[in-house]
C-alpha cells in the first residue's frame, strides 16, 4: 500500500478541519460560559450595579470597602458561581470516562450505581447516624469510592469487560437505589426532608472552601487524566488490538476509571449527586463536535455551562421558591439532549 | 386597636431617641446568650417561629419555610400579609433578599437531638453572617415553648395584655380546663395516636412528640407502644397486627388529610374496636405553636373524649 | 449428510424437552410459593385455617378476614405484577437490543411516579386506588412522549435514541417530582411509601382494576415472540427477512408499556425485576424469545411473591417492603450470574 501526496493532503486538510472544529466548539463554549458567569455575578435579589461588582471583586486589591456588596459579591456569588463551574466540569469529565471506557452513552456514573453509591452513604450518615455539613460529604465521598472499587472488584474475571462493568454496576445501583428508599420509610420526615434536599443537590451553601477543595483535586486529577489518555488512543480500537498494539489495557482502564471516580466523588461530596450533568455533558459536546475528536474538554465545559446555567435558572425562575440546582439540572440537560435528538438527523450518532 | 399604637411606641422608644436605646439580651435554646446594642425590630423567622411569634404581636419582616407556605400547617390562619418569603424547600435560603431586609435577628427553634436551629445547618450558615440567631428549644412540651415564645415576644417589645392576645390565652386556658375535666371523667379511658401508610400502621411513641406529652401530663392514658426501631418514635405494625394495641380512641396524625383517608381504606383498620365504633379524632402532630390553634385542637380532642364509649378495650 | 441432521433435529428436540421440563419446574414453583403467601405473614396463621378462610369464610374471624382481605390480594397483585414486569422487562430488551432497557430507563416509572406525585401534591388524592390510574396515565403519557421523540430524526425511534430519550425524558420527570417534594413534605410523606414498591395494603378492587391491562398486555407480549427473534437479528437482516421493523417494535413497546405501567399502578415502582429476570432467563434458555419470554414471565412472580414473602416475616411486627427485598435478593444473584456466566450481548 503506498501512499500517495494526494492522500496525505487529504488527511492534513481533514485534521485540520477537525482541529479548527475543536477550538471553534471550544471558544464557543468558553464565551457562553463567561457570559453566564457574569450573568451569575450580577443577577440578584440584592442590587448591585454592575460597576459595584467589579469594585468588590477588585476589592482585595484596591481596599475599597462595601460590606454589604462585598457579602453579596465575595461571600455568595462568586463562591457560587465558581463551585457551580468546577462541580460541573468534574462531572462531566467523570459521565465522559466513563462513557467512553464502556462504550455505552448510558454508562455514566449516575446510572451505573457510583452516584448511587455515594447517595446511600450519605442517606445513612444523615438518617442513622444523624451527621449533618461537612460529615455528610466524607461519608458520600467514601461511599462513591467504596462503591466503585466493589464494582470493579466484582467485574473482574481475568480482566473486566464493560458489558459486566455496566451490568453489575445497574446491579449494585439497584440495591443501593433500594437501601435509600428504606431509610426513607423509616427516618422522621425532616431528616427525609434533608435527605432528600442532600441527594437534589444544592449550591446554595456554597462555601469558598468547597471550590478550594475541589479545585484542588482537580489539579491532580486533570494532569493523570490527560497522561491516561494517550493510552486510551490505542484502546478505542478495541481490546483486542490494542492489547496487539502493547497497550496496558487494564492499567489505563483502571486508571482512568479510579480517576473518574475522583472526579464524581469530589464534585459529589461538594455539591451533592446533582443528576444529570455526568450523563448529558459527553453526548452533547460530542454531537457539538460531529466526529472532529473525543471532547474531553469541550464535555467540561459543556458540563460547567449546564451546571453554571441551572442554577441560574433555580434561583430566578420563581419568584418566591429558591429551588437546588439539581431540580433544573435534570430539566436543563434533558432538553438540550432533546433538542439535540430532534434536531440532527443523524441522532443515532449521539455518541 | 393597642396593637399598632405600642409597636408604635416601641419604634419611637428604639429609633428616635438612639440615647435611649437599651440593650437587648436573649438566653437562646442552645445555652448561648444573644446580645444586642438594642431591640432588634426586623426579625427573620422561621416558619414555627413565626407561628410562634405573630399571634404576639410580633411581625417578622420575613419568613423561611421548609415547605410550600400554603403547605405549612403551623402557619394556617395567620395574616402573613406585608412578610417577605425566603424559603420555601428544606436547606435554600434566598441568602440575597435575606440581606437586602437586613435583619437585626434571626429567631429559630433550637433542635436538642441535631444540635442545629430550624431548617438544618445549610440555612444556619447561609442566615448567620447575617445576624445572630436565637430561639427556644423544642422539649417535652408544646406549652412551655408557647410559653418561651412569650417570654421573647415580650423582650422584643409585644405587649402581651393586648386584648387580643390576652383573650386568646384565656380561651386556651378554658379548653385545657375542660380537656382536663373530660379526661378525669373517663379515668378508664386510653388513647393512641397513629400515622397511617398504605404499607403499615405507626403508632407513635409518646415521649417523641411534645403535644402528646403535654396530654399525658394533663392526664390523658395514652399507649405507649412497644419500640424496637426508628429511632424512637413509632412502632411499625404491619396490617396484619393492626389489632395489637386496642385504644378507646384513636388519634389520626392530622398535618395531611390524606392520612386518614389512608385509614380508612384498610380493610383491617376496623380490628381495632375503636376505628370499627369511629372513636377516631385528629392528632395535631408536631406543629402548634400557638395559642388559638392549641385551643382548637384541645377542644376537638375533648368534643372525642366526651363522646367516646371508654370501655371498649378490656 | 442426513446423519447430521438428524442428529441436529435431535438437539433441537432435546433443548425443546429440557426447556419444557424446566417450565414445568417453575410452575411448581409458582405454586408453592403461592402457597407460601398465603400462610406467611406479620401475623401467625395455621395453614388450616388458611384453607378454612379460602372454602368457609367466616366474617367474624380476624384471622379470616385478615386471609381473605389482606393475604389473598397481595398474591393475586403480586402475581400478576410479576408476571407483568418479568414480561415487559423481556420486550422492551429485545425490542430496543439494549441490555439495560427497563421500564425505570424508559421514563414509564417515572411518569408514573409524577402522576402520582401530581395527585397527591395538587389534589389530595390519598387512595390507593385512584393511584393506580394516576399511575397507569403518567406511564402512557411518558412512554408515548419518549417513543415520539425517539422516532423524530430519519432513522425512526433506534435503540439508542430510545434509550437516550428515555433517560432525558425521566430526568425532565424527576426534576418536576423533585421540586414538588422538596416544597411540599406533605406529599414527600405519602409518596415515599408508594415509591418504594410494595404489595402491602393493596386490595382486591387494585387487582380488578389493573387485570385486563394484565390480560391484554400480556397476550400482546407473548405474541411478540417470532418479532423480537427478528429484531435480535438486526434490523437489516429483519428487514431483509420481510419484516416491518417500526412495527413490530410498536408492538413491542404497546405490549412493554400496557404491562409496565399496570404494574407501577398497582405495586408502585419496582426497578429491579423487569431489568435482570430476562437476562438470568436467556441465560437458561439461550436466545430465542420463544422460550425467554414464557421463562421470564414465571420467574420473575417467584422472585416477586418469594421477595414479598420474606418481607413479611424478617421485622415483625412490621414488613419491609417488596421492592427493597427483591433489590437485595436477586442484586447479588444477579451480579454472581454476571460473573459467572457470559450473559449474551443483544
Amino acid at each position: 500500500m503506498t501512499t500517495t501526496t494526494a492522500d496525505i493532503t487529504r488527511i492534513v486538510a481533514v485534521r485540520r478541519a477537525a482541529a479548527t472544529r475543536r477550538q471553534g466548539v471550544a471558544a464557543g463554549l468558553i464565551l457562553a460560559l463567561l457570559a453566564a458567569f457574569a450573568m451569575a455575578l450580577y443577577l440578584g435579589d440584592y442590587p448591585v450595579a454592575a460597576q459595584g461588582i467589579i469594585q468588590s471583586l477588585l476589592s482585595p486589591l484596591t481596599g475599597l470597602a462595601d460590606r454589604g456588596v462585598d457579602f453579596i459579591v465575595l461571600q455568595v456569588r462568586l463562591p457560587r458561581a465558581v463551585l457551580a463551574i468546577l462541580a460541573g466540569a468534574s462531572f462531566a469529565l467523570a459521565g465522559i470516562i466513563f462513557q467512553t471506557l464502556l462504550r455505552n452513552p448510558l454508562a455514566s456514573p449516575d446510572i451505573i450505581g457510583i452516584a448511587h453509591g455515594a447517595s446511600a452513604s450519605a442517606v445513612f450518615c444523615i438518617i442513622i447516624l444523624g451527621w449533618s455539613g461537612l460529615a455528610v460529604s466524607l461519608g458520600a465521598f467514601a461511599g462513591a469510592v467504596l462503591t466503585a472499587l466493589t464494582i470493579y472488584l466484582l467485574a473482574w474475571r481475568n480482566g473486566v469487560t464493560a458489558f459486566r462493568v455496566v451490568l453489575i454496576g445497574i446491579g449494585m445501583a439497584a440495591m443501593l437505589a433500594a437501601v435509600i428508599s428504606y431509610l426513607f420509610t423509616r427516618a422522621r420526615l425532616n431528616e427525609v426532608q434533608q435527605a432528600m434536599a442532600w441527594l437534589v443537590g444544592s449550591l446554595n451553601a456554597a462555601r469558598p472552601a468547597d471550590s478550594i477543595v475541589l479545585g484542588g483535586a482537580m489539579l491532580v486529577l486533570v494532569p493523570l487524566m490527560i497522561a491516561l489518555l494517550r493510552g486510551l488512543d490505542a484502546m478505542e480500537l478495541g481490546d483486542d488490538t490494542a492489547r496487539a498494539l502493547g497497550a496496558k489495557v487494564e492499567t489505563t482502564r483502571l486508571g482512568l476509571m479510579l480517576v473518574a471516580v475522583g472526579f464524581a466523588a469530589f464534585a459529589t461530596a461538594a455539591v451533592g449527586p446533582v443528576g444529570f450533568v455526568a450523563f448529558v455533558s459527553g453526548p452533547l459536546a460530542r454531537s457539538l463536535l460531529k466526529g472532529a475528536g473525543r471532547g474531553f474538554l469541550q464535555a467540561a465545559l459543556v458540563g460547567a455551562l449546564v451546571m453554571l446555567v441551572s442554577d441560574l435558572v433555580a434561583q430566578h425562575l420563581l419568584p418566591t421558591v429558591q429551588l437546588p440546582v439539581g431540580v433544573v439540572t435534570g430539566a436543563c440537560g434533558a432538553l438540550f439532549l432533546l433538542w439535540l435528538l430532534m434536531a440532527s438527523g443523524r441522532s443515532g450518532r449521539v455518541n | 386597636m393597642f396593637r399598632p399604637l405600642a409597636l408604635a411606641l416601641t419604634l419611637l422608644a428604639t429609633t428616635a431617641w438612639p440615647g435611649y436605646a437599651q440593650a437587648w439580651d436573649y438566653l437562646g435554646g442552645d445555652g448561648e446568650t444573644v446580645t444586642l446594642d438594642a431591640v432588634p425590630l426586623r426579625i427573620i423567622a422561621s416558619q414555627d417561629a413565626a407561628a410562634g411569634l405573630i399571634p404576639l404581636g410580633i411581625r417578622p419582616v420575613a419568613i423561611y419555610a421548609d415547605s410550600a407556605v400554603s403547605d405549612a400547617k403551623a402557619l394556617q390562619g395567620l395574616d402573613l400579609s406585608g412578610i417577605e418569603i425566603i424559603g420555601q424547600a428544606w436547606g435554600e435560603v434566598d441568602i440575597e433578599k435575606a440581606a437586602a431586609l437586613e435583619p437585626d435577628l434571626i429567631v429559630a427553634e433550637y433542635w436538642p437531638l441535631e444540635t442545629t436551629w430550624s431548617g438544618g445547618n445549610d440555612v444556619v450558615a447561609a442566615l448567620s453572617p447575617l445576624a445572630p440567631i436565637t430561639g427556644p428549644k423544642q422539649g417535652a412540651s408544646i406549652l412551655t415553648l408557647i410559653e418561651d415564645y412569650e417570654a421573647l415576644a415580650a423582650s422584643l417589645g409585644a405587649d402581651l395584655t393586648a386584648s387580643d392576645i390576652a383573650a386568646s390565652k384565656a380561651t386556651f386556658s378554658a379548653s385545657l380546663e375542660a380537656f382536663k375535666a373530660a379526661v378525669a371523667a373517663k379515668p378508664g379511658l386510653t388513647a393512641m395516636a397513629v400515622w397511617a401508610g398504605a404499607d403499615a400502621l405507626y403508632v407513635a411513641a409518646t415521649a417523641g412528640s411534645s403535644e402528646l406529652m403535654d396530654f399525658a401530663g394533663w392526664g390523658l392514658k395514652l399507649i405507649d407502644p412497644e419500640v424496637a426501631d426508628d429511632r424512637g418514635y413509632w412502632e411499625t405494625l404491619s396490617w396484619e397486627n393492626a389489632d395489637k394495641y386496642q385504644p378507646d380512641l384513636i388519634m389520626v396524625d392530622n398535618r395531611a388529610d390524606a392520612t386518614m383517608g389512608t385509614a380508612l381504606a384498610q380493610p383491617t383498620w376496623t380490628l381495632m374496636k375503636a376505628a370499627e365504633a369511629g372513636q377516631v379524632t385528629d392528632w395535631p402532630a408536631f406543629w402548634l405553636r400557638n395559642y388559638g390553634a392549641y385551643a382548637s385542637e384541645l377542644d376537638k380532642l375533648t368534643a372525642a373524649i366526651n363522646a367516646a364509649d371508654a370501655g371498649l378495650a378490656p | 449428510m442426513t446423519r447430521l441432521m438428524a442428529e441436529a433435529i435431535n438437539i433441537r428436540t432435546h433443548k425443546a424437552v429440557r426447556l419444557t421440563i424446566g417450565l414445568l419446574v417453575l410452575g411448581a414453583a409458582l405454586l408453592a410459593i403461592t402457597m407460601l403467601s398465603l400462610t406467611t405473614g406479620a401475623r401467625a396463621i395455621p395453614p388450616e385455617h388458611v384453607w378454612a378462610a379460602l372454602t368457609a369464610f367466616d366474617p367474624s374471624s380476624t384471622e379470616h378476614r385478615i386471609v381473605l382481605d389482606l393475604r389473598l390480594p397481595r398474591t393475586i397483585v403480586g402475581l400478576m405484577v410479576g408476571a407483568a414486569l418479568g414480561l415487559s422487562g423481556a420486550v422492551l430488551q429485545g425490542a430496543t437490543r439494549n441490555p439495560l432497557a427497563d421500564p425505570t430507563i424508559l421514563g414509564i416509572n417515572a411518569g408514573a411516579s409524577l402522576a402520582v406525585v401530581l395527585g397527591v401534591g395538587l389534589m389530595g388524592v390519598s387512595q390507593l386506588s385512584i393511584y393506580v390510574w394516576l399511575a397507569f396515565a403518567g406511564a402512557g403519557v411518558a412512554m408515548l412522549v419518549v417513543y415520539a421523540v425517539a422516532s423524530l430524526g430519519r432513522e425512526g425511534a433506534t435503540p439508542i435514541k430510545l434509550a437516550l430519550a428515555g433517560a432525558a425524558i425521566t430526568a425532565v420527570l424527576h426534576s418536576i417530582i423533585n421540586a414538588i417534594l422538596l416544597t411540599s413534605p406533605r406529599t414527600l410523606d405519602e409518596v415515599r411509601f408508594w415509591q418504594v414498591g410494595s404489595l402491602s395494603g393493596r386490595t382486591i378492587d387494585i387487582a380488578i382494576q389493573v387485570a385486563p391491562f394484565m390480560v391484554l398486555g400480556m397476550v400482546l407480549a407473548l405474541a411478540t415472540a417470532r418479532l423480537l427473534d427478528g429484531l435480535s437479528m438486526g434490523d437489516d437482516v429483519a428487514r431483509a427477512l420481510g419484516q416491518r421493523i417500526g412495527l413490530s417494535r410498536g408492538m413491542a413497546g404497546l405490549a412493554a408499556v400496557i404491562l409496565a405501567g399496570a404494574s407501577t399502578a398497582a405495586a408502585g415502582p419496582i426497578a429491579f425485576v423487569g431489568l435482570t429476570v430476562p437476562h438470568v432467563a436467556r441465560a437458561i434458555t439461550g436466545p430465542g424469545y420463544r422460550w425467554i419470554l414464557p421463562y421470564s414471565m414465571l420467574m420473575a412472580p417467584i422472585l416477586l411473591l418469594g421477595a414479598d414473602v420474606l418481607g413479611r416475616i424478617i421485622a415483625p411486627p412490621g414488613e419491609v417492603q417488596v421492592g427493597i427485598v427483591t433489590a437485595f435478593l436477586g442484586a447479588p444473584f444477579f451480579i454472581a450470574l454476571v460473573r459467572r456466566r457470559k450473559l449474551a450481548a443483544l
